[in-house]
């Protein structure tokens, strides 16, 4: 008995064939707007929907493998006052260029996303705050160089940083561990800006402050110390 | 054995001579046949090495940083004397948080099981690798010179240091001095000031006089107590090692019995 032959799905060409074409279409087109759901158009970094997600994700596998999650925010230093010089499109220039140069030095694993104007945010899994804060050093110290404006004037752009970290231990959210790291954000830029602040920065004088009176106390008449000015060799 | 003691050397202002007195105690105790380590504590601008005139490989720094073996960390400078060195020019590793403290401090138990001393030389500064060396020591040795400033910037120390409820024990070590009357006059000038001010007796544990064979053994990157064991200062720097031995911190003042109300708890 000859085999049954099986007439095909599709009568044509399985490059004409029109349930197939539409099949891959409608692929790539959920692939273009997954991306477009999860990123930012102008710089190319996640969005903050994505941001939100991962954090919550990561804040998660903290709480189940201990290993801390780290964020650090970022906010450019006058960046309004760049716009109004140089117009709109430049400060996108440098939006963009920011978001490479965040792209281009963290690690791997580490998730850039545009908080919002010329806000940025990192999150770092597995990434204690020390370790974070030094990232966010190391950042700060390549963003603070080599700018040039438009017909190669030189530019100065620095950038605030916040950094902190949920171990786990913390009664935090997404959305409350944001809020801690805006805080010190805010205080990077109350601090004069380009600077990096995290719970570990000093916070105001311990108390060290000596009275005139405790002053006074170690201030003798007798000044006979000038010969002794080579003696000190710590 | 014993549990090793921990000896902070700290001062407040800078220059005073913490990293020599601190290298010179360590060689002392080594040539008495006690095994140390000695810790440079100095972890942004650390100089330890450079007074011993070491080549250094690794550095505490490596240890939190990148995990590296914290023995093979240590050099031998003596049969007795182990250095664990810092790093020099990294600004971000004077302020450790937490948690590299955290690690730090249980590297630095670990690895002082085998001595019977840890001498912990410190920054200039009050930074809180300063404040934190101090609270894990047993005793705190606040060196000063008998300049003013050098005065006022250790009281500085010490009252931060009382009022954070961090550090032990206070000794006392006067450098540069022109002889034992100077040293117990200037003692008294600071005593005086945190008996009035703070509530806090301090002890006095020895002066180093102002000795030429001091200078130049920092320049030839030794010790001067292998140098010029004959010197005024090598001879200081032993007495003051044989008071430290003998030391009963049980019978000392401390800021933790203190009849001044103060009631300072510490931290360990």
């Amino acid at each position: 008995m000859p085999p049954v032959v099986r007439p095909p799905v599709c009568s044509t060409e399985m490059e004409l064939c029109p349930v197939l074409t539409e099949l891959l279409a409608l692929r790539e087109e959920c692939r273009r707007l997954k991306e477009l759901a999860q990123t930012d158009s102008l710089t190319g970094l996640y969005n903050r929907r994505y941001l939100m997600k991962s954090l919550d994700q990561e804040m998660e596998r903290t709480r189940r493998t201990g290993l801390p999650t780290s964020l650090i925010m970022l906010d450019l230093d006058h960046f309004k006052r760049l716009n109004d010089m140089y117009g709109h499109q430049f400060g996108d220039q440098v939006l963009s260029r920011v978001a490479r140069i965040l792209k281009n030095n963290v690690r791997k694993l580490d998730i850039p996303c545009r908080y919002g104007g010329e806000e940025f945010a990192l999150v770092l899994p597995g990434t204690r705050l020390a370790q974070g804060m030094r990232l966010a050093m190391r950042l700060k110290e390549i963003l603070a160089q080599s700018w040039e404006g438009p017909q190669g004037r030189p530019l100065q752009l620095t950038a605030s940083f916040g950094v902190d970290t949920f171990t786990g231990k913390e009664d935090l959210t997404p959305e409350t561990l944001l809020q801690k790291t805006d805080r010190w954000l805010f205080m990077a830029k109350a601090r004069g800006r380009n600077t990096v602040c995290s719970p570990d920065s000093p916070q105001d004088d311990p108390g060290a402050g000596l009275t005139p009176e405790e002053r006074r106390a170690f201030f003798f008449p007798t000044t006979s110390h000038n010969d002794r000015a080579g003696g000190s060799y710590g | 054995m014993a549990e090793p003691k921990y000896w902070c050397i700290t001062s407040g202002k800078g220059g005073v001579g913490k990293t020599c007195l601190a290298v010179n105690l360590a060689f002392a105790l080594a040539l008495q046949g006690r095994r140390v380590l000695l810790v440079d504590g100095d972890l942004g601008l650390a100089n330890v090495d450079v007074l011993l005139g070491l080549e250094v490989r690794t550095t505490v720094r490596d240890i939190l940083d990148l995990g590296a073996d914290p023995d093979a960390t240590l050099i031998t400078v003596h049969p007795l004397l182990s250095v664990l060195p810092a790093s020099s020019g990294v600004p971000e590793m004077a302020n450790l948080g937490p948690d590299d403290q955290g690690l730090l401090q249980e590297t630095v138990r670990a690895m002082a099981t085998p001595f019977h001393y840890v001498i912990l030389d410190t920054a200039a500064g009050l930074g809180p690798a300063v404040l934190w060396f101090n609270a894990i020591a047993d005793l705190s040795l606040v060196v000063a010179t008998p300049d003013p400033t050098a005065l006022t910037d250790a009281y500085a120390l010490i009252k931060v240091l009382a009022q954070s409820r961090q550090g032990n024990h206070f000794g006392i070590v006067l450098n540069c001095v022109q002889d034992e009357e100077e040293a117990s006059q200037i003692f008294h000038t600071l005593n005086r000031a945190t008996e009035r001010f703070l509530g806090l007796r301090l002890n006095y544990l020895g002066a180093v006089p102002l000795d030429p064979a001091v200078k130049k053994a920092v320049r030839d990157q030794a010790p001067f107590l292998n140098s010029a064991p004959q010197s005024r200062a090598a001879q200081a720097v032993i007495n003051l090692t044989d008071r430290l031995k003998e030391l009963d911190l049980d019978r000392l003042e401390s800021i933790k019995a203190d009849d001044q109300g103060m009631k300072l708890q510490s931290l360990r």
